[in-house]
């Protein structure tokens, strides 16, 4: 059963001067539970595509569908709904509010979902020491290491237990050794709590942990490997 | 929405007080505005209630009737009635009668008598005598006290005895200040003040003796108000002419009418200008957080619920602004009076005024929000897709889809009008004055987008298509001013706005303040000369040219002393509708005359033998339904003229020479007996030895020393003068501060862009430049702009609320354009300079 569907997904920018094709047709399926690694050059495309599974943007032409939702034609507010329930993303910069504490940071989604201050509080800070950083909590982002601040962004993301996360080169501002163990953490999360992983990325070796590879080029998928059946065991 | 109140109540203030400093400089701006808005209002309350005091002084109560009659009984039975409501009354009788000195064999003079009862009179100010003692003791049945102009006629000194009618009264004192000299019924001439017992028994009060009655009244707390109460005076006395102290004196009246008007203005002004700093300062701050909204929506927050955040923030800041804004005022309320003090020896008592204060953070809050309303909405517009791609390409949309997106901001800017109208309106207490500003603050907006959309455009076109060659660095300057992300044509419009604006502050402030100075003179007539013969005229003339301390010629009024027979051949009848007393004439139209129907009588009606032509004063025909067009018939010395009414006029500047309702064309009042009334200026201290000359050589002539109650007048306006030039010079600072801080605010967009050039070999010299002629650019046009919108709504400021005139000032336009030109510099590079040290791989590593 697909958690995520796309269907001849197309996104052209016109600018009045220029015609931009960042997509040209892309059929896309996820089943539930798989971690997908969509690779490509610089301007592949591939940024721009998780952003429209996101609901972070909307296509040009072409329908989406996640767990269950056509997300296709609906506004920015239900999108925004759809993207605090189902949704949880990792940005390549980490994107943390630099006003707010790691905990108030881990703690955003939850509040802005509605759900109780005090339950939220003790999840978000559950959540800071499974990514090693239960001594961070009162740190704000600009006190904290690079790779810190992707935990916390990770945490983050986990807040309101999504059936998806996206990442989107979650590495690419890491050295190799936090890289690793950002790596590490999405990947254990994402098998503890089930969740299906669709991670962005010109980095061939994250790729070796994920059960299928897409790869793009000028807005088309040119491959699809499936390296391990979706749901098969795991070592 | 998820989002509960508290929640994003939580959120907001997370986020400010971590931005503390940055939100200062917001807060600052709502505090200017504020504090501008109560400490002028606070102020205009305190001083309002000074000047009626003032007022109140000048009428030695809170309301007068005057009337020529003695009151029946009815009458006196409804002012007890009124008396026992809270409205206390006392009686002052005016009348004219000979007087003469037992102590010398002297002529007798016709003196001006009042009487009066020392234990009321007067309800307000204080009469001083010399030797000073209370007025009670100084009025006995047996006793009088003299002005120093009778004593002098009589040849006569404190201590000698005048005998008045039938009673020889003792002099015991003489008038040093008589608080409501100006508003004397007959001609203030030498005046005698007397009990009523010592009246009674002068014999002068018989049935049909010609006396002027006016009684004063006082409003004790429980009173009603005082239009109710002059409508009950009006019922009682429907023979009497009512006015109550808001009406006290035409220089008080209008100056503090005008002075009102224009200070509510600028303290509207000042807000606005504030206002329109927090506006700019919200709209950079929610750039600078455009990442953190994306982040927010992409973790699910949608835009209703971020607009709730920031909405929330607005209200914590404006509140913040407004109670700092109420110190600031108080402040102003505090320092004033010491001013007061300073220059005019006045003890003056300011209150705080806790209404002034709530109102002035209420509306801080309420316009803060106003102006922050756009860069809000257009929180709706900040993509999540942003932080994937911060150089996304921007689809250029259809102008149906731009008009659909435009609906929201049209309506903000429609509710931020309407909001500021409503607000002027109230501050102003008047619908006129708040559609006259949300109109001229419309009309400025959009003249102010058109030219800045046009100039951009202009550049661009200029820059792209040019053969000459231009230094690169002011290329590049030119260039940022359109290039996607500046802001230069909301800064254009918003400091535009804030010159027009601050402008109109001072170009207003400098024709009211003229006026108003106007009115009082410093040169205005403080001596009268009463009863002067067509023969004396150029004599007089000359022993004034030659005298002592004398400030400026003098001038003589002609005067006819004439009754109003018939209109249109019919008699006046009743009381009410007569007219008896002294007309004048005038060659052409004078400047201080303002036509107000018909009109005035050219050089044919100049001419020897021309037909006796009219203009009457507007208050009159209107009591005596006279219109153009109509046939008086009047009665001077014995002869009958008729004369056709061609205009009806007001007197447009305040006049210290007598007036007169009827005016006529010289022709009109040939071969009649007339005298004149001159009026001079003569140095206070010297005004004692002028009147002895004078009398010596034209005894007949009355001359009246008006020199203190005129100072009390000139003291007025020059305190209306001070406050209006003193919170104008407020509200122009805060305005300059926070046009200085517009700029200011867009420094956080040059960080990035100091950092690249540095990055590809660019030099400090290179960077200041090129920013420099951005600032600059800026400056000029704003400054041009708001020098020319500032000029045309000057003019109607004056013309249509103020009722003044307006002189367009060049220097004042020109001296805006380049001092906010360098305003704008300054104000760029004390903001940015910090920039210029920023180490590039700070701000690369954080990309």
């Amino acid at each position: 059963m697909a958690i995520i569907e796309a269907r001849a997904l197309t996104k052209i920018i016109d600018t009045g001067t220029h015609r931009v094709e960042i997509l040209r047709g892309v059929d896309f399926e996820v089943p539930a539970g798989q971690f997908v690694a969509i690779m490509g050059a610089s301007g592949s495309g591939k940024s721009t595509l998780l952003g429209l599974l996101a609901g972070l943007d909307t296509p040009t032409s072409g329908s989406i569908v996640v767990d269950g939702t056509d997300i296709t034609g609906l506004s920015e507010d239900k999108l925004a709904v759809v993207r605090g329930r189902k949704i949880g993303f990792v940005f390549q910069s980490y994107q943390l509010i630099p006003t707010l504490t790691a905990e108030e940071n881990v703690l955003l989604p939850h509040e802005l979902s509605g759900g109780n201050i005090a339950a939220g509080t003790a999840k978000a800070r559950e959540l800071l020491d499974s990514v090693g950083l239960s001594d961070r909590m009162d740190h704000y982002p600009v006190q904290l290491s690079g790779g810190e601040q992707q935990r916390v962004a990770l945490a983050r993301a986990f807040m309101v237990k999504p059936p998806i996360l996206m990442a989107d080169e979650p590495t690419g501002n890491l050295d190799s050794v936090n890289g690793g163990h950002v790596l590490e953490l999405l990947i254990a999360l994402n098998r503890r709590e089930g969740t299906t992983l669709v991670l962005v990325t010109h980095d061939r070796s994250l790729t070796e942990r994920a059960d299928r590879i897409v790869t793009l080029r000028d807005g088309k998928i040119i491959a699809d490997e499936i390296r391990e059946p979706a749901g098969a065991a795991r070592p | 929405m998820n989002l509960s109140l508290r929640t994003a109540a939580r959120i907001a203030w997370r986020e400010t007080r971590s931005s503390m400093v940055k939100f200062l400089f917001v807060v600052l701006a709502v505090a200017a505005g504020v504090g501008a808005l109560s400490g002028v209002r606070g102020f205009s309350e305190s001083f309002h209630g000074m000047l009626t005091a003032e007022a109140r002084t000048v009428m030695a109560g809170d309301l007068l009737a005057r009337q020529f009659v003695m009151p029946s009984a009815q009458q006196t039975a409804a002012l007890d009635a009124l008396a026992a409501r809270g409205v206390d009354y006392t009686w002052v009788t005016e009348t004219v009668s000979m007087a003469a000195s037992k102590s010398n064999d002297g002529t007798p003079v016709l003196a001006a008598l009042k009487v009066v009862d020392p234990s009321k009179y007067p309800y307000y100010g204080e009469m001083k005598l010399n030797p000073p003692m209370p007025l009670a003791s100084a009025l006995t049945p047996d006793t009088a006290v003299a002005g120093d102009d009778l004593l002098m006629r009589l040849n006569a000194k404190v201590g000698d005895t005048v005998r008045v009618g039938e009673k020889d009264l003792h002099i015991v004192a003489t008038i040093a200040q008589e608080p409501d000299r100006m508003s004397a019924s007959l001609n203030i001439g030498l005046r005698l003040m007397m009990s009523r017992e010592a009246f009674a028994s002068t014999g002068l009060m018989q049935i049909g003796s010609r006396a002027a009655e006016r009684y004063l009244f006082k409003l004790e707390p429980n009173a009603p108000p005082v239009d109710e109460v002059r409508r009950s005076i009006r019922r009682a006395l429907p023979e009497a002419m009512v006015t109550d102290f808001r009406q006290s004196h035409p220089i008080i009246t209008e100056g503090l009418d005008q002075a009102t008007t224009y200070l509510s203005l600028i303290s509207l002004i000042a807000l606005i200008v504030g206002a329109i700093g927090v506006g700019m300062a919200m709209h950079a701050h929610l750039q600078q957080k455009m990442d953190h909204i994306a982040v927010m929506k992409s973790l699910g927050a949608t835009s209703k619920e971020i607009i709730r955040i920031y909405t929330i923030q607005t209200l914590m800041l404006g509140v913040m602004g407004g109670l700092a804004g109420v110190a600031v005022g108080r402040g102003v309320e505090e320092v004033f009076p010491l001013l007061i003090k300073k220059y005019f020896s006045l003890n003056a008592t300011m209150g705080w005024h806790v209404t002034a204060a709530v109102q002035g953070i209420g509306i801080g809050v309420l316009t803060t929000l106003l102006f922050t309303l756009p860069p809000l909405l257009a929180i709706r517009k900040i993509r999540p897709a942003l932080i994937l791609r911060r150089d996304m390409p921007e689809a250029k949309l259809s102008w149906k889809r731009r008009l659909t997106d435009a609906r929201s901001a049209l309506a903000a800017g429609g509710a931020i009008l309407i909001g500021i109208g409503a607000i002027a309106a109230w501050l102003a207490g008047s619908a006129r004055v708040g559609g006259y500003f949300a109109g001229g603050l419309t009309t400025s907006l959009i003249a102010l987008a058109c030219v800045a959309w046009l100039l951009l455009r202009l550049v661009r076109s200029f820059l792209e298509g040019t053969r000459w060659r231009i230094p690169s660095l002011m290329r590049q300057g030119l260039a940022n001013l359109y290039r996607q992300g500046n802001q230069a044509q909301a800064i254009l419009v918003a400091l535009g706005l804030g010159v027009m604006f601050t402008l109109t502050v001072y170009m207003v402030q400098d024709s009211l303040v003229a006026q108003i100075i106007e009115t009082a003179p410093p040169d205005a007539p403080n001596v009268f000369l009463v009863g002067v013969t067509q023969a004396q005229v150029g004599a007089l003339k000359e022993l004034i040219a030659h005298q002592q301390g004398v400030l400026g010629a003098p001038t003589f009024v002609p005067r006819v002393a004439s009754r109003l027979v018939s209109v249109n051949g019919e008699v006046p009848v009743g009381p009410r509708f007569r007219y008896a007393g002294n007309v004048m004439w005038e060659g052409e139209k004078p400047d201080y005359v303002r036509v107000v129907e018909g009109a005035w009588w050219n050089s044919s009606a100049l001419q020897k033998g021309a037909a006796p032509v009219v203009s009457v004063g507007v208050e009159t025909a209107k009591r005596l339904k006279i219109h153009p067009g109509d046939t008086i018939e009047m009665e001077a010395s014995g002869k009958r003229f008729q004369a056709r009414v061609v205009a009806l006029h007001e007197w447009e500047q305040r006049r210290f020479m007598p007036t007169s309702s009827f005016v006529f064309n010289p022709p009109g009042l040939a071969d009649l007996p007339v005298s004149f009334d001159g009026g001079v200026r003569v140095e206070p201290s010297l005004v004692a030895a002028f009147q002895r000359a004078a009398f010596e050589k034209f005894p007949t002539v009355t001359v009246v020393n008006i020199a203190d109650a005129l100072q009390i007048a000139q003291q007025v306006v020059d305190q209306i003068a001070l406050v209006i030039r003193f919170l104008s010079g407020f509200a122009i600072l805060a305005g300059a501060i926070i046009l200085a801080a517009s700029i200011a605010g867009t420094r956080f967009r040059r960080v990035r862009e100091v950092v690249i050039l540095k990055t590809l070999g660019g030099t400090k010299r290179h960077i200041v430049r090129i920013f420099s002629v951005e600032f600059l650019t800026l400056g000029v046009v704003a400054g041009l702009m708001g020098g020319i919108l500032a000029t045309l709504f000057s003019g109607i400021v004056l013309r249509r609320l103020l009722n003044a005139q307006f002189q367009f000032d060049p220097k004042a336009a020109l001296s805006a354009i380049v001092l906010t030109a360098l305003l704008a510099n300054a104000s760029g590079w004390l903001a940015s300079f910090r920039i210029l040290r920023q180490k590039p791989l700070e701000v690369l590593r954080e990309e």
